[in-house]
Protein backbone atom coordinates (compact mmCIF):
# COMPACT_ATOMS: atom_id res chain seq x y z
CA UNK A 1 0.00 0.00 0.00
CA UNK A 2 2.57 2.46 1.17
CA UNK A 3 4.82 1.69 -1.81
CA UNK A 4 2.02 2.06 -4.73
CA UNK A 5 1.32 5.47 -2.82
CA UNK A 6 5.03 6.80 -3.44
CA UNK A 7 5.21 5.49 -7.00
CA UNK A 8 2.06 7.66 -7.92
CA UNK A 9 3.76 10.84 -6.64
CA UNK A 10 6.97 10.40 -9.15
CA UNK A 11 4.77 11.90 -11.99
CA UNK A 12 3.99 14.78 -9.95
CA UNK A 13 7.36 15.80 -8.46
CA UNK A 14 8.46 15.20 -12.07
CA UNK A 15 6.00 17.61 -13.10
CA UNK A 16 6.81 19.94 -10.61
CA UNK A 17 10.26 19.59 -11.49
CA UNK A 18 10.54 20.18 -14.80
CA UNK A 19 7.95 23.15 -14.08
CA UNK A 20 10.57 24.92 -11.74
CA UNK A 21 13.61 24.47 -14.17
CA UNK A 22 11.32 26.24 -16.85
CA UNK A 23 10.44 29.09 -14.46
CA UNK A 24 13.81 29.41 -13.58
CA UNK A 25 15.84 28.68 -16.82
CA UNK A 26 15.04 32.10 -18.33
CA UNK A 27 16.03 34.10 -14.89
CA UNK A 28 18.93 32.07 -14.41
CA UNK A 29 20.38 32.86 -18.00
CA UNK A 30 19.59 36.80 -17.77
CA UNK A 31 21.82 36.27 -14.96
CA UNK A 32 24.76 34.61 -16.12
CA UNK A 33 24.53 36.65 -20.21
CA UNK A 34 24.64 39.89 -18.64
CA UNK A 35 28.41 39.00 -17.23
CA UNK A 36 29.47 37.90 -20.68
CA UNK A 37 31.26 39.96 -23.57
CA UNK A 38 28.09 41.05 -25.94
CA UNK A 39 29.56 39.97 -29.00
CA UNK A 40 30.32 36.27 -27.04
CA UNK A 41 26.39 35.89 -26.58
CA UNK A 42 26.06 35.45 -30.55
CA UNK A 43 28.68 32.48 -30.67
CA UNK A 44 27.15 29.86 -28.06
CA UNK A 45 25.18 29.09 -25.11
CA UNK A 46 26.66 30.29 -22.14
CA UNK A 47 25.61 28.47 -19.01
CA UNK A 48 28.31 29.25 -16.57
CA UNK A 49 29.65 32.97 -15.51
CA UNK A 50 31.57 35.20 -17.42
CA UNK A 51 34.30 37.71 -16.83
CA UNK A 52 32.50 40.93 -18.34
CA UNK A 53 30.46 41.49 -15.58
CA UNK A 54 32.74 44.84 -14.37
CA UNK A 55 32.81 46.27 -17.46
CA UNK A 56 29.10 45.79 -18.22
CA UNK A 57 28.38 46.97 -14.88
CA UNK A 58 30.43 50.44 -16.14
CA UNK A 59 28.99 50.41 -19.03
CA UNK A 60 25.15 50.57 -17.35
CA UNK A 61 26.97 53.56 -15.17
CA UNK A 62 27.76 55.39 -17.68
CA UNK A 63 24.45 55.56 -19.48
CA UNK A 64 22.80 57.35 -15.92
CA UNK A 65 21.35 54.46 -15.23
CA UNK A 66 21.20 55.82 -11.88
CA UNK A 67 18.95 58.47 -13.04
CA UNK A 68 16.22 55.63 -14.83
CA UNK A 69 15.91 53.87 -11.67
CA UNK A 70 15.28 56.81 -9.14
CA UNK A 71 12.58 57.83 -11.99
CA UNK A 72 10.94 54.26 -11.71
CA UNK A 73 11.43 54.14 -7.95
CA UNK A 74 9.69 57.85 -8.21
CA UNK A 75 6.80 56.89 -9.91
CA UNK A 76 6.37 53.65 -8.18
CA UNK A 77 6.36 55.00 -4.66
CA UNK A 78 4.04 57.65 -5.57
CA UNK A 79 1.72 55.89 -7.91
CA UNK A 80 1.73 52.96 -4.92
CA UNK A 81 0.76 55.28 -2.24
CA UNK A 82 -1.91 57.09 -4.06
CA UNK A 83 -3.69 54.31 -5.25
CA UNK A 84 -3.64 52.53 -1.72
CA UNK A 85 -4.78 55.51 -0.28
CA UNK A 86 -7.84 55.89 -2.34
CA UNK A 87 -8.29 52.20 -2.70
CA UNK A 88 -8.84 51.64 0.35
CA UNK A 89 -10.76 54.26 1.61
CA UNK A 90 -13.29 53.87 -1.61
CA UNK A 91 -13.41 49.93 -0.36
CA UNK A 92 -14.25 50.83 3.19
CA UNK A 93 -17.04 53.29 2.19
CA UNK A 94 -18.78 50.58 -0.31
CA UNK A 95 -18.10 48.09 2.31
CA UNK A 96 -19.50 49.44 5.66
CA UNK A 97 -21.31 52.91 5.23
CA UNK A 98 -24.72 53.23 3.90
CA UNK A 99 -25.40 56.12 1.12
CA UNK A 100 -27.67 56.96 -1.65
CA UNK A 101 -26.87 55.50 -4.83
CA UNK A 102 -24.11 53.12 -3.36
CA UNK A 103 -25.09 50.04 -5.34
CA UNK A 104 -25.12 51.35 -8.67
CA UNK A 105 -21.83 53.23 -8.36
CA UNK A 106 -20.48 50.29 -7.19
CA UNK A 107 -21.63 48.45 -10.62
CA UNK A 108 -20.45 51.47 -12.67
CA UNK A 109 -16.67 50.56 -10.88
CA UNK A 110 -17.18 47.18 -11.75
CA UNK A 111 -18.35 47.73 -15.18
CA UNK A 112 -15.03 49.52 -16.27
CA UNK A 113 -13.01 46.94 -15.09
CA UNK A 114 -13.55 45.35 -18.78
CA UNK A 115 -12.43 48.72 -19.90
CA UNK A 116 -8.68 47.94 -21.48
CA UNK A 117 -6.69 50.91 -20.73
CA UNK A 118 -5.21 51.42 -24.03
CA UNK A 119 -8.60 53.02 -24.96
CA UNK A 120 -8.17 56.13 -23.51
CA UNK A 121 -4.59 56.35 -24.25
CA UNK A 122 -4.67 58.88 -26.83
CA UNK A 123 -6.95 61.05 -25.33
CA UNK A 124 -4.68 60.95 -22.22
CA UNK A 125 -1.64 61.99 -23.98
CA UNK A 126 -3.68 64.85 -25.54
CA UNK A 127 -5.03 65.72 -21.93
CA UNK A 128 -1.37 65.84 -20.57
CA UNK A 129 -0.14 67.86 -23.13
CA UNK A 130 -2.53 70.51 -22.80
CA UNK A 131 -2.27 70.72 -18.76
CA UNK A 132 1.65 71.25 -19.90
CA UNK A 133 2.22 67.47 -17.70
CA UNK A 134 3.60 65.79 -20.64
CA UNK A 135 7.50 64.74 -20.13
CA UNK A 136 7.22 64.80 -16.61
CA UNK A 137 6.65 62.03 -14.14
CA UNK A 138 3.11 63.28 -13.43
CA UNK A 139 1.53 60.81 -15.74
CA UNK A 140 2.39 57.92 -15.35
CA UNK A 141 2.26 58.33 -11.50
CA UNK A 142 -1.27 59.17 -12.00
CA UNK A 143 -2.30 57.00 -14.09
CA UNK A 144 -4.40 53.83 -12.89
CA UNK A 145 -4.70 55.56 -9.59
CA UNK A 146 -8.41 55.44 -9.11
CA UNK A 147 -8.26 51.51 -9.63
CA UNK A 148 -11.28 49.58 -9.87
CA UNK A 149 -10.01 46.24 -9.25
CA UNK A 150 -8.29 47.95 -5.59
CA UNK A 151 -11.31 49.38 -4.62
CA UNK A 152 -13.29 46.12 -5.58
CA UNK A 153 -10.71 43.72 -3.53
CA UNK A 154 -10.80 46.37 -0.61
CA UNK A 155 -14.43 46.24 -0.57
CA UNK A 156 -14.07 42.32 -0.47
CA UNK A 157 -11.86 41.83 2.11
CA UNK A 158 -12.90 44.68 4.28
CA UNK A 159 -16.58 43.73 4.45
CA UNK A 160 -15.43 39.34 5.01
CA UNK A 161 -12.60 40.38 7.56
CA UNK A 162 -14.03 43.27 9.65
CA UNK A 163 -16.84 42.97 12.24
CA UNK A 164 -19.30 45.64 12.22
CA UNK A 165 -18.80 45.45 15.69
CA UNK A 166 -15.39 46.38 16.54
CA UNK A 167 -16.67 50.46 14.09
CA UNK A 168 -19.14 50.38 16.35
CA UNK A 169 -17.33 49.72 19.87
CA UNK A 170 -14.50 52.19 18.46
CA UNK A 171 -17.34 54.85 17.94
CA UNK A 172 -18.85 53.95 21.58
CA UNK A 173 -15.77 54.46 23.13
CA UNK A 174 -15.69 58.23 21.73
CA UNK A 175 -13.15 57.55 19.02
CA UNK A 176 -13.17 59.92 15.83
CA UNK A 177 -14.26 58.21 12.50
CA UNK A 178 -10.14 58.81 11.66
CA UNK A 179 -9.46 57.53 14.69
CA UNK A 180 -11.10 54.57 13.68
CA UNK A 181 -9.91 54.22 10.35
CA UNK A 182 -6.04 54.37 11.52
CA UNK A 183 -6.20 52.45 14.94
CA UNK A 184 -8.84 49.55 14.15
CA UNK A 185 -9.06 49.32 10.55
CA UNK A 186 -6.37 49.61 9.28
CA UNK A 187 -4.34 46.68 11.75
CA UNK A 188 -6.80 44.26 10.59
CA UNK A 189 -6.36 44.46 6.51
CA UNK A 190 -2.87 44.68 6.92
CA UNK A 191 -2.77 41.76 4.78
CA UNK A 192 -5.05 43.25 2.01
CA UNK A 193 -2.78 46.56 1.99
CA UNK A 194 0.11 44.54 1.53
CA UNK A 195 -0.89 42.41 -1.11
CA UNK A 196 -2.36 45.50 -3.05
CA UNK A 197 0.91 47.50 -2.24
CA UNK A 198 3.17 44.45 -4.39
CA UNK A 199 0.51 44.28 -7.30
CA UNK A 200 0.85 48.04 -7.79
CA UNK A 201 4.33 48.10 -7.35
CA UNK A 202 4.73 45.60 -9.55
CA UNK A 203 2.32 46.66 -12.21
CA UNK A 204 4.16 50.35 -12.05
CA UNK A 205 7.52 49.11 -12.06
CA UNK A 206 7.14 47.03 -15.36
CA UNK A 207 4.92 49.30 -17.05
CA UNK A 208 6.29 49.50 -20.37
CA UNK A 209 3.54 51.21 -23.22
CA UNK A 210 3.00 54.24 -20.64
CA UNK A 211 6.30 55.56 -20.27
CA UNK A 212 7.23 54.94 -23.92
CA UNK A 213 4.30 56.69 -25.51
CA UNK A 214 4.26 59.88 -23.07
CA UNK A 215 7.92 60.39 -22.29
CA UNK A 216 10.20 61.87 -24.98
CA UNK A 217 12.62 63.44 -22.67
CA UNK A 218 15.65 61.02 -21.74
CA UNK A 219 16.25 62.46 -18.45
CA UNK A 220 12.74 60.83 -17.47
CA UNK A 221 12.84 57.44 -18.65
CA UNK A 222 12.19 54.82 -16.43
CA UNK A 223 13.59 51.47 -16.15
CA UNK A 224 12.07 49.61 -19.05
CA UNK A 225 12.44 52.44 -21.64
CA UNK A 226 15.81 52.93 -20.76
CA UNK A 227 17.25 49.23 -21.50
CA UNK A 228 16.96 49.69 -25.32
CA UNK A 229 19.38 53.04 -24.87
CA UNK A 230 22.00 51.49 -23.44
CA UNK A 231 25.21 50.71 -25.77
CA UNK A 232 28.46 51.54 -25.65
CA UNK A 233 30.31 53.37 -28.09
CA UNK A 234 29.92 52.11 -31.84
CA UNK A 235 27.81 49.26 -30.59
CA UNK A 236 24.39 48.17 -29.24
CA UNK A 237 25.72 46.17 -26.41
CA UNK A 238 23.31 43.34 -25.41
CA UNK A 239 25.24 42.40 -22.14
CA UNK A 240 24.56 45.44 -20.38
CA UNK A 241 21.33 45.37 -21.25
CA UNK A 242 20.83 42.27 -19.77
CA UNK A 243 22.52 43.35 -16.60
CA UNK A 244 20.33 46.52 -16.50
CA UNK A 245 17.69 44.15 -16.46
CA UNK A 246 18.72 41.79 -13.65
CA UNK A 247 19.68 45.10 -11.97
CA UNK A 248 15.91 45.99 -12.51
CA UNK A 249 14.34 42.94 -11.60
CA UNK A 250 15.94 42.83 -7.98
CA UNK A 251 13.60 45.41 -6.28
CA UNK A 252 10.71 43.59 -7.39
CA UNK A 253 12.31 40.49 -6.40
CA UNK A 254 13.39 41.62 -2.83
CA UNK A 255 9.64 42.96 -2.15
CA UNK A 256 8.56 39.49 -3.22
CA UNK A 257 10.79 37.29 -2.05
CA UNK A 258 9.29 38.68 1.48
CA UNK A 259 5.82 39.47 0.63
CA UNK A 260 4.80 36.04 -1.25
CA UNK A 261 3.47 34.77 1.70
CA UNK A 262 1.35 37.67 2.99
CA UNK A 263 0.58 38.19 -0.97
CA UNK A 264 -0.74 34.60 -0.60
CA UNK A 265 -2.49 34.91 2.45
CA UNK A 266 -4.01 38.42 1.49
CA UNK A 267 -5.38 36.29 -2.00
CA UNK A 268 -6.87 34.00 0.01
CA UNK A 269 -8.41 36.02 2.37
CA UNK A 270 -9.92 38.16 -0.03
CA UNK A 271 -10.73 35.53 -2.74
CA UNK A 272 -12.88 35.98 -5.40
CA UNK A 273 -16.41 34.45 -3.98
CA UNK A 274 -18.86 35.84 -6.49
CA UNK B 1 -14.45 59.24 1.45
CA UNK B 2 -15.27 58.22 -2.25
CA UNK B 3 -14.29 61.61 -3.75
CA UNK B 4 -11.21 61.52 -4.69
CA UNK B 5 -11.58 57.83 -6.51
CA UNK B 6 -14.32 59.26 -8.54
CA UNK B 7 -12.47 62.67 -8.79
CA UNK B 8 -9.30 60.87 -9.67
CA UNK B 9 -11.37 58.45 -12.80
CA UNK B 10 -13.68 61.20 -14.02
CA UNK B 11 -10.29 63.62 -14.38
CA UNK B 12 -7.94 60.98 -15.58
CA UNK B 13 -9.74 57.89 -16.67
CA UNK B 14 -13.17 58.98 -17.85
CA UNK B 15 -12.56 62.00 -19.41
CA UNK B 16 -9.74 60.54 -21.80
CA UNK B 17 -11.77 57.45 -22.93
CA UNK B 18 -14.65 59.94 -24.16
CA UNK B 19 -12.62 62.54 -25.76
CA UNK B 20 -10.60 59.40 -27.62
CA UNK B 21 -14.19 58.40 -29.09
CA UNK B 22 -14.13 62.12 -30.03
CA UNK B 23 -11.31 61.66 -31.36
CA UNK B 24 -12.21 58.64 -33.44
CA UNK B 25 -14.46 60.41 -35.38
CA UNK B 26 -12.11 63.12 -36.81
CA UNK B 27 -8.77 63.28 -38.87
CA UNK B 28 -5.94 64.39 -36.45
CA UNK B 29 -2.52 64.67 -35.74
CA UNK B 30 -2.90 65.79 -32.52
CA UNK B 31 -1.47 69.39 -33.74
CA UNK B 32 -3.20 71.12 -36.40
CA UNK B 33 -6.81 71.28 -36.64
CA UNK B 34 -8.68 68.26 -36.38
CA UNK B 35 -11.42 67.56 -39.30
CA UNK B 36 -14.86 65.49 -38.70
CA UNK B 37 -14.91 62.63 -40.47
CA UNK B 38 -17.95 60.87 -39.08
CA UNK B 39 -17.85 57.31 -39.21
CA UNK B 40 -15.34 57.17 -41.80
CA UNK B 41 -12.42 55.94 -39.51
CA UNK B 42 -14.60 52.94 -38.79
CA UNK B 43 -15.47 52.21 -42.12
CA UNK B 44 -11.90 52.04 -43.10
CA UNK B 45 -10.94 49.81 -39.83
CA UNK B 46 -13.58 47.38 -41.06
CA UNK B 47 -13.26 47.73 -44.89
CA UNK B 48 -10.34 48.86 -45.94
CA UNK B 49 -7.95 48.04 -43.24
CA UNK B 50 -6.95 44.07 -43.72
CA UNK B 51 -3.61 44.39 -41.12
CA UNK B 52 -7.27 44.74 -38.72
CA UNK B 53 -8.49 41.65 -39.64
CA UNK B 54 -5.05 40.02 -39.57
CA UNK B 55 -3.91 41.75 -36.52
CA UNK B 56 -7.16 40.30 -34.74
CA UNK B 57 -6.71 36.52 -35.65
CA UNK B 58 -3.18 36.81 -34.75
CA UNK B 59 -4.66 37.84 -31.49
CA UNK B 60 -7.20 34.91 -31.22
CA UNK B 61 -4.86 32.55 -32.64
CA UNK B 62 -2.15 33.44 -29.72
CA UNK B 63 -5.02 34.20 -26.85
CA UNK B 64 -6.62 30.90 -27.98
CA UNK B 65 -3.43 28.45 -27.67
CA UNK B 66 -1.90 30.25 -24.59
CA UNK B 67 -5.03 30.84 -22.41
CA UNK B 68 -6.16 26.92 -21.97
CA UNK B 69 -2.57 26.09 -21.59
CA UNK B 70 -1.56 28.84 -18.86
CA UNK B 71 -5.22 27.95 -16.93
CA UNK B 72 -4.51 24.61 -16.74
CA UNK B 73 -0.79 24.60 -15.78
CA UNK B 74 -1.59 27.06 -13.20
CA UNK B 75 -4.30 24.58 -12.07
CA UNK B 76 -2.30 21.57 -11.61
CA UNK B 77 0.54 23.73 -10.14
CA UNK B 78 -1.88 24.30 -7.62
CA UNK B 79 -3.62 21.45 -6.86
CA UNK B 80 0.04 19.74 -6.85
CA UNK B 81 1.29 22.44 -4.25
CA UNK B 82 -1.62 21.92 -1.92
CA UNK B 83 -1.18 18.27 -1.96
CA UNK B 84 1.58 17.24 -2.43
CA UNK B 85 4.36 19.82 -1.42
CA UNK B 86 3.01 21.50 2.10
CA UNK B 87 6.36 21.69 3.04
CA UNK B 88 8.58 23.55 0.22
CA UNK B 89 5.13 25.18 -0.76
CA UNK B 90 6.00 28.69 -0.17
CA UNK B 91 9.68 28.28 -1.89
CA UNK B 92 8.08 26.38 -4.86
CA UNK B 93 5.06 29.23 -4.48
CA UNK B 94 7.71 31.63 -4.85
CA UNK B 95 9.86 30.23 -7.58
CA UNK B 96 6.42 29.76 -9.98
CA UNK B 97 5.35 33.05 -9.72
CA UNK B 98 8.76 34.25 -10.34
CA UNK B 99 7.90 34.57 -14.27
CA UNK B 100 5.19 36.96 -13.56
CA UNK B 101 7.25 39.22 -11.90
CA UNK B 102 9.86 39.94 -14.58
CA UNK B 103 9.79 42.55 -16.01
CA UNK B 104 8.48 42.52 -20.02
CA UNK B 105 11.41 43.98 -21.88
CA UNK B 106 13.65 41.58 -20.10
CA UNK B 107 11.52 38.80 -21.17
CA UNK B 108 11.79 39.75 -24.65
CA UNK B 109 15.73 40.14 -24.27
CA UNK B 110 15.87 37.06 -23.10
CA UNK B 111 13.51 35.01 -25.22
CA UNK B 112 15.00 36.42 -28.55
CA UNK B 113 18.46 34.96 -27.24
CA UNK B 114 17.35 31.79 -25.87
CA UNK B 115 15.45 31.39 -29.35
CA UNK B 116 18.31 32.52 -31.24
CA UNK B 117 18.68 30.42 -34.55
CA UNK B 118 22.73 29.95 -33.58
CA UNK B 119 23.58 30.47 -30.45
CA UNK B 120 19.74 29.92 -28.84
CA UNK B 121 19.50 27.85 -25.82
CA UNK B 122 16.67 25.72 -27.39
CA UNK B 123 18.05 24.96 -30.53
CA UNK B 124 20.99 23.84 -28.50
CA UNK B 125 19.10 21.39 -26.80
CA UNK B 126 17.04 20.30 -29.63
CA UNK B 127 20.39 19.44 -31.43
CA UNK B 128 21.05 17.51 -28.25
CA UNK B 129 17.98 15.74 -28.68
CA UNK B 130 19.06 14.92 -32.45
CA UNK B 131 16.09 17.28 -33.69
CA UNK B 132 16.52 19.65 -36.31
CA UNK B 133 17.04 23.14 -35.55
CA UNK B 134 14.16 25.56 -36.04
CA UNK B 135 14.62 28.81 -37.11
CA UNK B 136 12.22 30.42 -34.67
CA UNK B 137 12.11 34.20 -35.03
CA UNK B 138 12.33 33.93 -39.09
CA UNK B 139 8.96 31.76 -39.78
CA UNK B 140 5.30 32.99 -39.14
CA UNK B 141 4.41 29.86 -36.84
CA UNK B 142 7.63 29.40 -35.07
CA UNK B 143 7.19 32.69 -33.63
CA UNK B 144 3.90 32.61 -33.23
CA UNK B 145 4.75 29.52 -30.67
CA UNK B 146 7.83 31.69 -29.05
CA UNK B 147 5.32 34.01 -28.28
CA UNK B 148 2.89 32.04 -26.86
CA UNK B 149 5.33 29.95 -24.96
CA UNK B 150 6.26 33.69 -23.21
CA UNK B 151 2.89 34.54 -22.24
CA UNK B 152 2.17 30.85 -20.75
CA UNK B 153 5.69 30.98 -19.35
CA UNK B 154 5.18 34.62 -17.41
CA UNK B 155 1.66 33.88 -17.11
CA UNK B 156 0.68 30.56 -15.29
CA UNK B 157 2.27 31.80 -11.88
CA UNK B 158 -0.33 34.35 -11.84
CA UNK B 159 -3.12 31.47 -12.19
CA UNK B 160 -1.23 29.35 -9.92
CA UNK B 161 -1.90 32.09 -7.24
CA UNK B 162 -5.58 32.79 -8.31
CA UNK B 163 -6.30 29.01 -8.09
CA UNK B 164 -4.17 28.12 -4.63
CA UNK B 165 -6.65 31.14 -3.30
CA UNK B 166 -9.64 29.23 -4.71
CA UNK B 167 -8.46 26.19 -3.22
CA UNK B 168 -7.95 27.83 0.44
CA UNK B 169 -11.62 28.57 0.41
CA UNK B 170 -12.65 25.12 -0.36
CA UNK B 171 -13.21 23.38 3.56
CA UNK B 172 -11.49 20.22 4.35
CA UNK B 173 -14.42 18.18 5.55
CA UNK B 174 -15.27 17.47 2.40
CA UNK B 175 -11.90 15.75 1.03
CA UNK B 176 -12.13 14.05 4.67
CA UNK B 177 -15.56 12.89 3.97
CA UNK B 178 -14.35 11.74 0.50
CA UNK B 179 -11.59 9.54 1.84
CA UNK B 180 -13.72 8.15 4.07
CA UNK B 181 -16.18 6.98 1.59
CA UNK B 182 -12.77 5.69 -0.59
CA UNK B 183 -12.66 8.49 -3.29
CA UNK B 184 -9.62 8.18 -5.08
CA UNK B 185 -7.49 10.98 -5.59
CA UNK B 186 -8.52 11.69 -9.00
CA UNK B 187 -11.99 11.52 -8.44
CA UNK B 188 -11.36 14.22 -5.41
CA UNK B 189 -10.01 15.75 -7.57
CA UNK B 190 -12.94 15.91 -10.42
CA UNK B 191 -15.74 15.88 -8.32
CA UNK B 192 -14.89 18.29 -5.53
CA UNK B 193 -12.02 20.37 -6.44
CA UNK B 194 -12.91 21.24 -9.96
CA UNK B 195 -16.50 22.14 -8.96
CA UNK B 196 -15.99 24.10 -5.85
CA UNK B 197 -13.58 26.24 -7.78
CA UNK B 198 -15.98 27.38 -10.18
CA UNK B 199 -16.35 31.17 -9.37
CA UNK B 200 -12.23 30.88 -9.90
CA UNK B 201 -12.97 29.52 -13.41
CA UNK B 202 -15.03 31.82 -14.28
CA UNK B 203 -12.63 35.04 -13.30
CA UNK B 204 -9.73 33.53 -14.58
CA UNK B 205 -11.03 32.92 -18.25
CA UNK B 206 -12.90 36.40 -18.48
CA UNK B 207 -9.18 38.03 -17.45
CA UNK B 208 -7.27 36.17 -19.67
CA UNK B 209 -9.98 37.20 -22.45
CA UNK B 210 -9.48 40.23 -21.83
CA UNK B 211 -5.87 40.87 -20.76
CA UNK B 212 -5.13 38.24 -24.07
CA UNK B 213 -7.04 40.98 -26.41
CA UNK B 214 -4.62 43.74 -24.93
CA UNK B 215 -1.49 41.48 -25.63
CA UNK B 216 1.20 44.13 -26.81
CA UNK B 217 4.72 44.19 -24.71
CA UNK B 218 5.63 40.66 -25.14
CA UNK B 219 5.46 40.24 -28.99
CA UNK B 220 6.61 44.06 -29.42
CA UNK B 221 9.82 43.60 -27.34
CA UNK B 222 10.30 39.77 -29.33
CA UNK B 223 11.18 41.55 -32.20
CA UNK B 224 12.66 44.78 -31.06
CA UNK B 225 15.72 45.05 -32.25
CA UNK B 226 16.55 47.22 -35.54
CA UNK B 227 17.07 44.32 -37.97
CA UNK B 228 13.94 42.53 -37.31
CA UNK B 229 10.00 43.19 -39.12
CA UNK B 230 7.20 44.73 -37.04
CA UNK B 231 4.93 42.60 -35.82
CA UNK B 232 7.73 39.65 -36.64
CA UNK B 233 7.68 37.89 -40.09
CA UNK B 234 5.04 37.96 -42.22
CA UNK B 235 3.60 40.21 -38.91
CA UNK B 236 2.44 36.71 -38.04
CA UNK B 237 2.09 38.34 -34.17
CA UNK B 238 1.19 41.58 -34.80
CA UNK B 239 -1.46 42.05 -32.14
CA UNK B 240 -4.36 44.52 -32.75
CA UNK B 241 -2.94 47.32 -30.06
CA UNK B 242 0.29 46.51 -31.85
CA UNK B 243 -1.64 47.82 -34.85
CA UNK B 244 -3.36 50.71 -32.89
CA UNK B 245 0.28 51.92 -31.27
CA UNK B 246 1.66 51.60 -34.81
CA UNK B 247 -0.96 53.98 -36.20
CA UNK B 248 -1.47 56.36 -33.30
CA UNK B 249 2.04 56.63 -32.37
CA UNK B 250 4.13 56.25 -35.42
CA UNK B 251 2.23 57.35 -38.10
CA UNK B 252 0.40 60.20 -35.45
CA UNK B 253 -3.04 59.19 -37.00
CA UNK B 254 -4.80 60.02 -33.70
CA UNK B 255 -8.18 59.39 -35.33
CA UNK B 256 -7.79 56.50 -36.49
CA UNK B 257 -5.94 55.04 -33.56
CA UNK B 258 -9.00 56.08 -31.39
CA UNK B 259 -11.13 54.14 -34.28
CA UNK B 260 -9.01 50.65 -33.44
CA UNK B 261 -9.00 50.92 -29.51
CA UNK B 262 -12.91 51.53 -29.80
CA UNK B 263 -13.41 48.71 -32.43
CA UNK B 264 -10.75 46.64 -29.70
CA UNK B 265 -12.83 47.53 -27.04
CA UNK B 266 -16.18 46.26 -28.69
CA UNK B 267 -14.83 43.03 -29.77
CA UNK B 268 -13.59 42.16 -26.40
CA UNK B 269 -17.02 43.73 -24.87
CA UNK B 270 -18.73 41.43 -27.11
CA UNK B 271 -16.77 38.20 -26.04
CA UNK B 272 -17.02 39.06 -22.38
CA UNK B 273 -20.80 39.41 -22.80
CA UNK B 274 -21.12 35.94 -24.22
CA UNK B 275 -18.80 34.44 -22.01
CA UNK B 276 -21.05 35.83 -19.50
CA UNK B 277 -24.45 34.45 -21.03
CA UNK B 278 -22.67 31.19 -21.77
CA UNK B 279 -21.65 30.66 -18.42
CA UNK B 280 -24.98 32.01 -16.86
CA UNK B 281 -27.11 29.68 -19.29
CA UNK B 282 -24.84 26.72 -17.87
CA UNK B 283 -25.62 27.68 -14.67
CA UNK B 284 -29.41 27.47 -14.77
CA UNK B 285 -29.07 24.15 -16.38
Amino acid sequence: MKKKKGLYKVPVYLYMLVLAVCALLPFYMMIVMGTHYSEDLYTGVKLTFGKYFKENFQTVMRQDFPLYYWNSIVVAVCHVTGALIVSTLTGYAFAKFEFKGKKVLFAVIIATLAIPEQLGLIGYVLEMRWLGLNNTLFPMIVFGMASAFGVFWMRQYIESSVPDEIIESGRVDGCKEFGIFFRLILPIIRPALITLFLLFFLWSWNNYMMPLVMISKEELYTIPLSIAKISSEYRTDYAARILALSMGTIPILILFAFGSKHLIRGLVAGSVKG
Amino acid sequence: MIAPYFILYIAFGLFPVLFSLGISFTSWDGIGNAAFVGLENYKRVFVQDEFFYKSLWNTAILLGISAPIQIILGLLTAVFLKDFFRRMKNGLQLINFLPYITTPVAIGIIFQLMFDWKSGVVNAVLELLHMDSVYWLGNAWASRAVVIIMIVWKNYGYMMIMFLSGLAAIPDELYEAAKIDGAKWWSRFTRITIPMLRPIFVFVIITSVINGFKLFDEPQLLFSSASQPIGGPDRAVMTVVMRYYESAFRSFEFGYGSALAYCLFMVIAAITLLLFCGIRGRKEK
